[in-house]
């Protein structure tokens, strides 16, 4: 963590342990660059006569040729920009999916794979089935394979449960996937920046990314990236700077799947983001990091009281942790570290109800730690000293 | 039937001689419903026979904040208001911050994460 950083945070007093929510800080004068040089080439790009609009276009043309290298896509022109990973989910599941379809996912989605799923259900469009995890958070391939119908369109896996942490064996649905011909959807929300997403080893046809969380950009960009051989409709129509004659929306991509003014100020500030990443090490990140999750994996279990849902073992965990007090609404704890200590979390379901109803915790929720490129050890001692102190004072 | 599945209905009780709408968690339906005596009747429900002069201290700073300021009270103003730490605040009442305080104070439950 670099030293402007660090005063920063100890200025503020905080210790944000919500990066799976999105990431905070930013990286050092991200912020600035972005809209420095959103000042310089601000037009709307591709859409005026003029340079500055070119040079916005050719900036988001080179966005794409770095996005579709970080994912390992043969084709910078399928790197779709949405406003989310939400958005972009919503735009495969509804871009892909017929009448009569069948749908597999897990238990472990998101809402914003769950909640297209259940509304195109509830419109008769599609049936769905939604794979089990087991004790260590974990989804079985095998049993991906065992759900599929003579109808099964397409398989949707969340990458890294937002809840547990847990990492999930995409290389093997990947391949049952291609076997059998089925497309296969990879929620890439809390991998994306935190560990390799490489569409060719996973054999997806498509990852879902967003760009505020592990890829520190700023919140209101997110991205879709596609596979050459994959056909999806689109969904949403209007300009695109291109073929304007036309009264059809343009089939080349990449503005196929997209339409009006792109977020340019977002575009820029994931590149710049994607720039810092690479240039730090998302591996050598994602160690240091694991290192903390553990020590305060570790801190936390000598507490009495304390229960921990995210299962152990590095080799198929993030930095990521989900515990309750005993006695206490996960709430209720996040108010107290908040309050109390300046320690921000997320309590409650992580908009990933599924999950929670199979770890009994439905009704209270849990409390998630999710840790960042800027936490330090201090913090992590100071946080496990402060869930000590909760919990003795509860018990 | 999952949880997730199910809707979130309101159920009318009778709290304090009146019939009163309240949801699922047994929030107020309608904050305008809540009078000392509802208080009481929700605290005994959750093991409290009365209620302190802390007690009370802080449900109308709740409530005065929620009425002046059309919200609820952030974490840090709950402190500064009732000048108790979340911790001591959180023991005070048998079911806690949420559960406890703030629905005896009756302010809406809040819809963020759960």
């Amino acid at each position: 963590m670099t030293a402007a950083c660090a005063q920063l945070k100890d200025a503020q007093h905080m210790i944000y342990l919500d990066n799976a929510a999105t990431t905070y800080p930013k990286p050092p004068h991200l912020l600035a660059q972005m809209a420095a040089l959103y000042g310089r080439i601000g037009a709307s790009p591709g859409r005026g006569s003029h340079d500055m609009a070119a040079l916005a276009e050719e900036y988001i043309r080179q966005a794409r040729v770095k996005l579709a290298a970080f994912f390992g896509a043969p084709d910078p022109a399928r790197v779709i920009f949405t406003a989310n990973a939400t958005d972009s989910l919503n735009l495969a599941i509804q871009g892909l999916v017929q009448p009569g379809d069948h749908v597999i996912a897990t238990r472990l989605e998101h809402n914003s794979v769950l909640r297209p799923l259940y509304h195109l259900q509830r419109e008769k469009q599609i049936t769905f089935t939604l794979v089990p995890f087991d004790g260590h958070g974990v989804v079985d391939p095998q049993a991906i394979a065992a759900a599929f119908l003579p109808r099964t369109r397409l398989v949707i896996v969340n990458h890294i449960s937002n809840v547990l942490g847990t990492v999930q064996p995409v290389e093997e649905v990947g391949e049952i996937c291609a076997a059998h011909g089925i497309d296969f959807l990879v929620d890439g929300s809390q991998s994306a920046g935190q560990i390799a997403v490489d569409m060719g080893a996973i054999k997806a046809s498509a990852v879902a990314f967003t760009g505020h969380k592990s890829l520190y950009g700023p919140s209101g960009i997110g991205g879709l990236v596609l596979h050459p051989d994959l056909y999806i409709r689109p969904t949403r129509f209007g300009g695109t700077g291109i073929d304007s004659r036309d009264r059809m929306h343009t089939d080349y991509f990449p503005y196929r799947l997209e339409a009006g003014t792109p977020n340019l100020l977002g575009i820029i500030g994931l590149s710049l983001s994607l720039d810092y990443l690479l240039s730090h090490g998302i591996e050598q990140q994602h160690s240091r990091q694991m290192a903390l999750m553990e020590r305060l994996a570790s801190g936390l279990l000598e507490i009495n009281g304390i229960k921990r849902y995210s299962p152990g073992g590095a080799s198929r965990n993030s930095a990521m942790l989900t515990v309750n007090i005993d006695g206490m609404a996960s709430q209720d704890v996040a108010a107290i570290l908040d309050g109390d200590f300046d320690i921000a979390v997320r309590a409650g379901l992580h908009c990933a109800p599924l999950v929670h109803e199979d770890l009994g915790t439905s009704e209270r929720g849990a409390v998630r730690f999710s840790i960042g490129q800027f936490n330090t050890e201090a913090e992590i001692n100071r946080t496990i000293a402060a869930m000590a102190m909760i919990a003795k004072q509860h018990s | 039937m999952s949880r997730f599945d199910q809707g979130r209905d309101r159920q009318l009780r009778w709290i304090a001689g009146r019939q009163i709408y309240l949801d699922w968690e047994n929030f107020l339906w309608d904050s305008d419903d809540w009078s000392e005596a509802v208080a009481l009747a929700l605290a005994r429900e959750s093991g409290l026979e009365t209620l302190s002069p802390t007690h009370w201290a802080v449900i109308h700073f709740l409530r005065d904040f929620y009425s002046y300021h059309g919200r609820a009270p952030m974490n840090k103003e709950i402190k500064q208001g009732t000048g108790l730490n979340l911790m001591e605040l959180e023991r005070l009442f048998p079911q806690g911050i949420k559960a406890g305080a703030k629905r005896l104070a009756g302010l809406p439950n809040p819809k963020a994460c759960l």
